[in-house]
C-alpha cells in the first residue's frame, strides 16, 4: 500500500504543504474561498523549525498499535483498514487531549474542525486524505510539495516497522526481557528516522 | 487443552485483557466476572454525564455484542470473595467456585471512605461508577448548594461538573491548592485562580468533622476549624484505594496494591493483577507505585493479556500523568512533578509575561523524569515518551522548554 513518506533533508520550509491540507479539509476546496470560511481550515501537516533552523515536515504516522488510539477516553479513534489510517471521530471525542499525551510525535491539534460538528471543539490530524483517495487522487501535500519532501509510495516493511518501533516503545509493548527498555526502541527508531533524513531511500527506489 | 482464563472485574483493565487473550488463544475458555452490569463503559467520563454534557449511553465503549463477539462468559452482578490459590478456584456468591488456569485481577479501586460524623444522611455521595452518578442525579433536583471534599481529579471534575449545571459549589480541600497530587504549587496556584475565577467557592487547607441535617437530609458541613457550610448535595473524592478485601496476602503479596513483576504477575505464579488495582515499577520515580490511572489501566490490561496467553512480553514501568483541561486552562503533568530536594534532580522552568504559560521539567541525570505543561499542552506526548523511553538528553535542556519544540530537535 502507498504511503505518505517524510524526507526532511528535502524540506524547504515553503509550508506550501500546510496551505494544500488546510485546503483540502476546507467545506469549499479552493484556496480562495477556503480562507474566507468561519472556522477557518487549518493544516493537518505542520512544517516547524528543524534543528538548523531548516524545516520540518510533521504528520501522523498512523502508528501500529496507535498509542492515540490506546489512550482516547470514548473510543473515538480506530484504524481504517481500508487505507491502513488512523482515524477520529469528531462526533465521539470529547475533546479531552488524552491522545496528545500519548502521540510520540506530536502531532494532534484541537480546534472546531470545518469538517466535524458546528461550533466543537475537537481533536484533529492527518487523516491520509482518505476523501481523496478515494476518488483516486493523491494526498495534497504531496501533490503540492516540489521538493521531494513529501512523496508517495510504497513504504518498505523495514522503515514501517521502524516508525511502530517508537510507537510501541511508548504503547508499552516490548518484548523480551524486562533488561531491554524501551529507550532501545526508541532510541533507535529516532536513530534510523536521522538516518532516512540523510539517505536516499534506497530500499524504496525499486517498488512502484 | 484449552486454558481457562478468569478475569475478575470488568473495567477497562478487565475488558483490554480479555481482548488481548482472545486474539492470542481462539480456543482458550475466558470468564469474566465483574459486579457491574452495564456494559463496558469509559469510568472518567461519568464526571461528564453528571455535567450533562454526554447522556449515559454515550459512556459505553464496548457493544452489547461484546462478550458473545470474543466468546467470553461473562458472570456479571456477582462480587468474587476469595481465591483459593492451591485449589486453583475463585469464590463467587453462594460459595460457587469458578475454576482457572489463568487468573487475571482487575478489581480496580473503591472511594476511600472519609472519618466524620453525620455520613448516613440522604444526599452524600461517593462519584466511583456509573451508578453513583445515576443517584446524584436523582438528588439533584432542588439541590442549590453542594459540598465536594477533596482536590484530586474525583472532586476537582465533580466540582467542576456540578458548576456546570447551575449547582453552587464549595471544595473543601486539605492542601494548599487543588490536584496537589498532580500538579506543584507554582501550577496548583494557577488551576485555583483559574477556578475562582469561574465561581467556585474552593476553601484550601479545610478538613471536614461531619455533616448536619433535618429530616434524614444533609443540610450543612461542620468544618474542624468550627466554620459551616451550607449543602444539601456532599460528593466524597478523596482519593481511591484498590479494591482487594478478597486477596489472600499471605500467598499473595500486597503492598499499597497488588504487587507485579515486569510480566504483570503477582507473586501467585499464574495469578496477574493489572489497573487501579496493581502496584508496578513506576519508571520515572524508579520504586512501585500505584498509578490509578486510565491509560495505565489499559496497557498493564494488555499486558497482562498477552503475558496469560503464553506471549511472554516486559512492561517497561508504569508512569502516572494526567492532562486536565479547565475551562480554558490546559494542564499535562507526568512523571516527578516536585522532586524532592536532596540533590539527584535537576529543574528548569519557563513562564511567560501574561502569567498564562509555565513549562516545567525535571531531570534525574541525563533523563527526562517529569513535567508541567499550562497551556500549550500539544507536544507533551513527545516528552511522555522521552520519559517513558529513558532516552538519554544529548541536546541542550533549554531546548525542550522552547514553545515551539518539536520531535526533530531531540534527533542525534
Ligand atoms: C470520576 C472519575 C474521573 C476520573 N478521571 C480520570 C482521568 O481524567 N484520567 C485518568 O487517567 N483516570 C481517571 N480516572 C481513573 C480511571 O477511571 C481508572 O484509573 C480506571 O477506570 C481503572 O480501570 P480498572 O479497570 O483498573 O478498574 P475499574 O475501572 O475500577 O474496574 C474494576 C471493576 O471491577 C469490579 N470489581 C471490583 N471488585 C470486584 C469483585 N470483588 N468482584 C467482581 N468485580 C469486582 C468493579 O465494580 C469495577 O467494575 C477517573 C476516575 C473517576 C472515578
Ligand atoms: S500516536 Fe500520533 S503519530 Fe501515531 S497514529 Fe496516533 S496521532 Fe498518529
Ligand atoms: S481528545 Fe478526542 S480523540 Fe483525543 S483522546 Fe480525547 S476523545 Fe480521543
Amino acid at each position: 500500500m502507498k504511503k505518505v513518506v517524510v524526507n526532511p533533508q528535502r524540506c524547504v520550509g515553503c509550508m506550501q504543504c500546510m496551505i494544500a491540507c488546510a485546503t483540502a479539509h476546507s467545506r469549499t476546496q479552493s484556496l480562495f474561498t477556503a480562507a474566507l470560511e468561519t472556522p477557518t481550515p487549518k493544516p493537518r501537516v505542520h512544517v516547524g523549525a528543524g534543528l538548523c533552523g531548516d524545516g520540518f515536515p510533521n504528520r501522523c504516522r498512523h502508528c501500529d498499535p496507535a498509542p492515540c488510539m490506546l489512550a482516547c477516553l470514548p473510543g473515538a479513534i480506530h484504524r481504517d483498514p481500508e487505507l491502513d489510517t488512523v482515524r477520529i471521530d469528531p462526533d465521539r471525542c470529547i475533546n479531552c487531549a488524552s491522545c496528545a499525551m500519548a502521540c510520540p510525535f506530536g502531532v494532534i491539534r484541537y480546534h472546531v474542525d470545518p469538517l466535524g460538528p458546528p461550533g466543537k471543539t475537537v481533536a484533529v490530524k492527518c487523516d491520509n486524505c482518505v476523501d481523496r483517495r478515494r476518488e483516486g487522487r493523491i494526498p495534497a501535500c504531496v501533490e503540492v510539495c516540489k521538493s521531494g519532501a513529501l512523496t508517495f509510495e510504497e513504504m518498505g516493511a523495514a522503515m514501517k516497522r521502524q516508525t511502530d518501533a517508537v510507537a510501541r516503545s511508548v504503547a508499552s509493548e516490548v518484548e523480551g526481557k524486562p533488561a531491554i527498555p524501551a529507550g532501545v526502541a526508541l532510541h533507535r527508531a529516532l536513530r534510523r528516522a536521522s538516518w532516512e533524513m540523510n539517505q536516499e531511500r534506497k530500499e524504496n527506489s525499486h517498488e512502484g | 487443552m484449552a486454558l481457562d482464563y478468569v478475569i475478575i472485574g470488568n473495567g477497562v483493565a478487565g475488558i483490554q485483557a480479555a481482548e488481548t487473550i482472545r486474539r492470542l488463544d481462539r480456543t482458550g475458555h475466558i470468564t469474566l466476572i465483574g459486579d457491574e452490569t452495564h456494559l463496558p463503559y469509559c469510568r472518567p467520563m461519568i464526571s461528564m454525564a453528571l455535567e450533562g454534557t454526554i447522556d449515559f449511553p454515550a459512556l459505553t465503549i464496548r457493544g452489547p455484542d461484546f462478550y458473545e463477539a470474543n466468546a467470553i462468559t461473562p458472570i456479571l452482578g456477582e462480587r468474587v470473595a476469595a481465591i483459593d490459590v492451591d485449589g486453583r478456584a475463585v469464590i463467587i456468591g453462594g460459595g460457587r467456585r469458578v475454576p482457572f488456569h489463568r487468573l487475571l485481577i482487575a478489581t480496580g479501586a473503591d472511594p476511600r471512605p472519609v472519618a466524620a460524623a453525620g455520613l448516613d444522611l440522604n444526599n452524600i455521595h461517593y462519584m466511583r461508577s456509573q451508578d453513583h452518578v445515576r443517584r446524584m442525579l436523582a438528588s439533584i433536583d432542588g439541590a442549590r448548594r453542594a459540598t465536594v471534599l477533596g482536590g484530586g481529579l474525583v472532586g476537582f471534575k465533580a466540582a467542576c461538573g456540578l458548576l456546570r449545571r447551575g449547582v453552587g459549589v464549595s471544595l473543601l480541600i486539605g492542601s494548599g491548592h487543588p490536584l496537589s497530587m498532580q500538579v506543584d504549587d507554582e501550577a496548583g496556584a494557577m488551576l485555583l485562580a483559574e477556578l475562582r475565577r469561574r465561581g467556585l467557592d474552593v476553601r484550601v487547607g479545610a478538613a471536614v468533622a461531619g455533616f448536619e441535617g433535618e429530616n434524614g437530609r444533609v443540610r450543612s458541613a461542620a468544618l474542624k476549624d468550627g466554620g459551616r457550610v451550607d449543602c444539601d448535595l456532599v460528593v466524597i473524592g478523596k482519593g481511591v484505594r484498590p479494591a482487594l478485601d478478597f486477596v489472600p496476602r499471605d500467598r499473595i503479596p500486597v503492598d499499597l496494591g497488588i504487587l507485579v513483576d515486569a510480566r504483570m504477575e503477582t507473586g501467585a505464579p499464574g495469578i496477574y493483577a493489572a489497573g487501579d488495582v496493581a502496584e508496578a515499577e513506576d519508571i520515572a520515580r524508579r520504586t512501585r507505585w500505584v498509578n490509578a490511572i486510565w491509560p495505565e489501566a489499559v496497557e498493564q490490561g494488555r499486558v497482562a493479556g498477552m503475558n496469560m496467553a503464553g506471549r511472554q512480553v516486559a512492561y517497561p514501568g508504569s508512569l502516572s500523568r494526567n492532562v486536565i483541561r479547565v475551562f480554558d486552562m490546559d494542564a499535562m503533568t507526568a512523571g516527578v512533578v516536585t522532586p524532592d530536594d536532596d540533590g539527584l534532580y535537576e529543574v528548569i522552568r519557563e513562564r511567560d509575561a501574561g502569567g498564562r504559560l509555565y513549562r516545567k521539567l525535571v531531570f534525574r541525570e541525563d533523563r527526562l523524569v517529569g513535567f508541567t505543561l499550562i497551556n500549550r499542552i500539544e507536544q507533551g506526548g513527545v516528552m511522555t515518551a522521552l520519559i517513558r523511553s529513558r532516552l538519554p538528553i544529548r541536546v541542550s535542556r533549554r531546548r525542550l522548554l522552547a514553545p515551539d519544540f518539536n520531535w526533530s530537535l531531540l534527533l542525534p
